[in-house]
């Protein structure tokens, strides 16, 4: 199948990688006997020390420059590498891994050996990333979601090193519940996209959703761009600890553009000022977006699974099985929501979501048009599209009192804060004034909160709604609540209000239907999970 | 009796909870109360004792000593009434807070540890708390301050209800 206007092939896969990634000397995962303990692959005795040097990457420059002003030895330096290598060479020889036809085994460590299972019918999630490094191998790092929430670190269920053809067998294997042709497997991925029309139309799914280039335009919208200036400002850190940064301001058009600068009045710059900062914002941002997003494709294969494949430099693939898949929230960021786009982010229970949603591999949509979020998790779910963007249940006047209440309340306190403080330092009259914007502001939050606030039930799907700055839908199948929890303040009370929360396994754990009417609350839970409510209901 | 009648009316639509926590939680709370409350005052007159005990100190640690005071009284009484639990066939159902009451229903089926953890406050009080573990990370439920045979016989019946729900609790 051809590719629409994505990305071009131009990012694709460096001819290295896919080409000579055959797994003779390994033969993959077998079909499902129970012999055998697999190895990583060897291409991985490379992988590992490089990228613990890359880690080291500062340090290692550091002594280079330390080397360099006080001529001691570059023993350290050695050392350092020889140890990348052993832990290197100690990881290929200690890890192993084993399916059976009930579980997969890894085992890791020289000395004190870890033995991790997970039975295969309870694995959700699989996912491959490469990074640069990796592709340029021809490896993958292969990760294995279960419905657990608190792996610590060490007891995750990953396999870093595999070659891509075996990757891939592991991949069709965990997730179609049957053994896959192991040649069969190998051929496809040793075929590069474009090369192989007729095994790729199988190795590439039904297409749900792909990159447009005009969906760059949702980049500087989030906060993904601070983010990467987030890191940005981290390397640049480290670059100034090891003292580049002296020559760098020391140098002739640094200080040329400094000069300039002084040489403005105040308000040029400011004005030069914000649009420098704007203007970098914006480059980030669509650097971020490209890095992370570049090749994005949502595709549906056969059996039930879905898989997002995104990235220029590391690539990465997450595999979802669709009856694992608990729901979908569509989030809208403000700014993002001003300019009619959303983001899709998948609630199942081997990917958490939260924090750094993104390195998680929860993402089923990048930021892109509102309609093609609706579309694409009307379509992931099974249900109207009508649910993902149609109108929902409001919570009330009193709900629309509290939110009021709240606002306004907490602006007060930050106008009266610094009242107190212009009047304690003596400071211009026009100060609180100016503050006093805040209180209109805090309005018209309130009020949107209020109308972002919602929820409906219809088809074994319950859909919540909340926030203003950062406004979620969520939709979760009801067959997915796994308790419920109902809070009331004192002030809800007395206003006939609660907090309903709906806990899961899945995604964010909890998913509140924030101050609805206490009836009508009661009614969605016994509508959603019949007995288990209706037992205590008076 | 006004205490039952100010226990149902919290959540119209919902029944109470069938049993009442341990009538040692009052004081077990109390204790606690007057533990917290009491290092709070302690702080506030040792402020004032580096401040050299002018008259707004001293407003200050009445007001502090009357609040703490009022928390002491109020709150594990007001605790008691509100604290509530029950277990039937299909699920776990509690009842906790007492300014802000949370309510917490989870399925029997779905409960996957149960575990009870005695304080040293709760064993001077000879008191335990039950907490049932559910696969989401929000939805534990802990049922505070039961009698400490009370809560070893539930441990075991609820072990027994959850052994039998198949599934993988999810």
């Amino acid at each position: 199948m051809t590719r629409p206007d994505v990305a071009g092939a131009a990012a694709d896969d460096p001819p290295s990688a896919p080409g000579k990634a055959g797994s003779r000397d390994q033969g993959g995962p077998d079909r499902g006997s129970d012999t055998g303990w697999l190895r990583l692959s060897p291409r991985s005795l490379v992988v590992r020390p490089l990228t613990d040097l890359a880690r080291l990457l500062p340090l290692v420059a550091g002594l280079l420059i330390l080397h360099s002003r006080t001529g001691s030895s570059l023993i350290w330096g050695v050392l350092a590498a020889v140890a990348a290598v052993v832990t290197g060479l100690i990881h290929w020889i200690s890890t192993r891994y084993r399916i059976t036809d009930e579980r997969v085994y890894m085992r890791r460590g020289l000395l004190s050996t870890k033995l991790l299972s997970v039975a295969r019918d309870r694995i959700r999630t699989v996912d491959v990333t490469a990074h640069l490094l990796h592709r340029v191998l021809g490896v993958c790092r292969v990760s294995i979601g279960t419905g657990r929430n608190d792996f610590r670190s060490g007891e995750s269920f990953h396999l870093d090193g595999l070659t891509r053809a075996d990757a891939e067998a592991l991949r069709s294997l965990l997730l179609a519940g049957r053994p896959v042709a192991n040649g069969a497997a190998a051929d496809d991925a040793e075929q590069p996209d474009e090369a192989a029309p007729a095994p790729a139309a199988a190795e590439q799914g039904r297409e749900i959703a792909a990159l447009r280039l005009s969906w760059l335009r949702f980049a500087p919208l989030t906060l993904t761009g601070l983010v990467v200036l987030g890191v940005l400002y981290g390397f640049l850190i480290q670059i100034n600890e090891i003292s580049i940064n002296h020559n760098l301001a020391g140098s002739r058009p640094v200080r040329l553009i400094v000069a300039d600068f002084a040489a403005l009045d105040i308000a040029q710059r400011v004005l030069v000022g914000a649009a420098v900062a704007v203007v970098g914002y914006v480059l980030i941002a669509l650097i971020g977006y490209v890095a992370v997003y570049w090749n994005f494709r949502l595709a549906e294969f056969g059996v039930g699974t879905v898989r997002v494949t995104r990235g220029l430099l590391s690539v990465r693939a997450t595999t979802i099985s669709l009856n694992r898949l608990r729901g979908v929230e569509i989030s809208e960021p403000l700014l993002l929501r001003a300019a009619r786009g959303a983001r899709c982010i998948a609630i199942t229970t081997g990917l958490r979501v939260g924090r750094g949603a993104e390195h998680e591999g929860s993402v089923l949509l990048p930021p892109a048009p509102r309609e093609v979020a609706t579309d694409v998790t009307a379509r992931l779910l099974g249900v109207p599209v009508e649910l993902c963007s149609g109108p929902l249940e409001r919570h009330g006047p009193a709900a629309l009192r509290r939110r009021y209440f709240r606002a306004l309340t907490s602006a007060a306190v930050i106008v009266a804060g610094i009242g107190v403080a212009t009047w304690a330092r003596h400071g211009p009259v026009w100060v609180p004034i100016a503050a006093l914007v805040l209180l209109p502001a805090a309005g018209f939050v309130a009020v949107d909160r209020y109308h972002n606030l919602g929820h409906r039930l219809a088809g074994g799907w319950l859909v919540t709604r909340t926030g203003s700055f950062a406004r979620r839908r969520s939709i979760i199948g009801t067959d997915a609540i796994i308790g419920w929890r109902i809070h009331q303040t004192w002030f809800q009370r007395r206003q006939g209000l609660m907090t309903l929360t709906a806990t899961t396994a899945a995604g964010q754990q909890h998913y509140s239907l924030r101050d609805v009417p206490v009836a009508e609350g009661l009614a969605v839970a016994a509508a959603a999970t019949g007995d288990l409510i209706r037992q205590f209901q008076a | 009796m006004t205490t039952e009648r100010a226990a149902e009316a919290l959540l119209p639509g919902l029944r109470v909870p069938g049993n009442r926590v341990s009538r040692r939680a009052i004081s077990y709370w109390t204790a606690r109360a007057v533990l917290s409350g009491g290092s709070v005052v302690v702080a506030v007159v040792i402020g004032a004792a580096a401040g050299g005990f002018s008259s707004a100190w001293d407003a200050a640690i009445a007001a502090t000593g009357v609040a703490a005071a009022a928390h002491a009284v109020i709150m594990p009484r007001w605790r008691y009434r509100v604290h509530r639990w029950e277990v039937t066939d299909q699920a776990l159902y509690t009842r906790s807070g007492w300014f802000s009451v949370h309510w917490r229903i989870a399925p029997i089926s779905r409960i996957q540890t149960i575990d009870s953890h005695r304080s040293i406050g709760e064993r001077l009080f000879g008191l335990a708390n039950v907490t049932a573990t559910t696969a989401s990370a929000a939805g534990p439920v802990r049922i505070h301050a039961l009698d400490r045979e009370l809560a070893d016989t539930l441990l075991d019946q609820l072990a027994v209800a959850t052994g039998q729900a198949p599934g993988d609790a999810t």
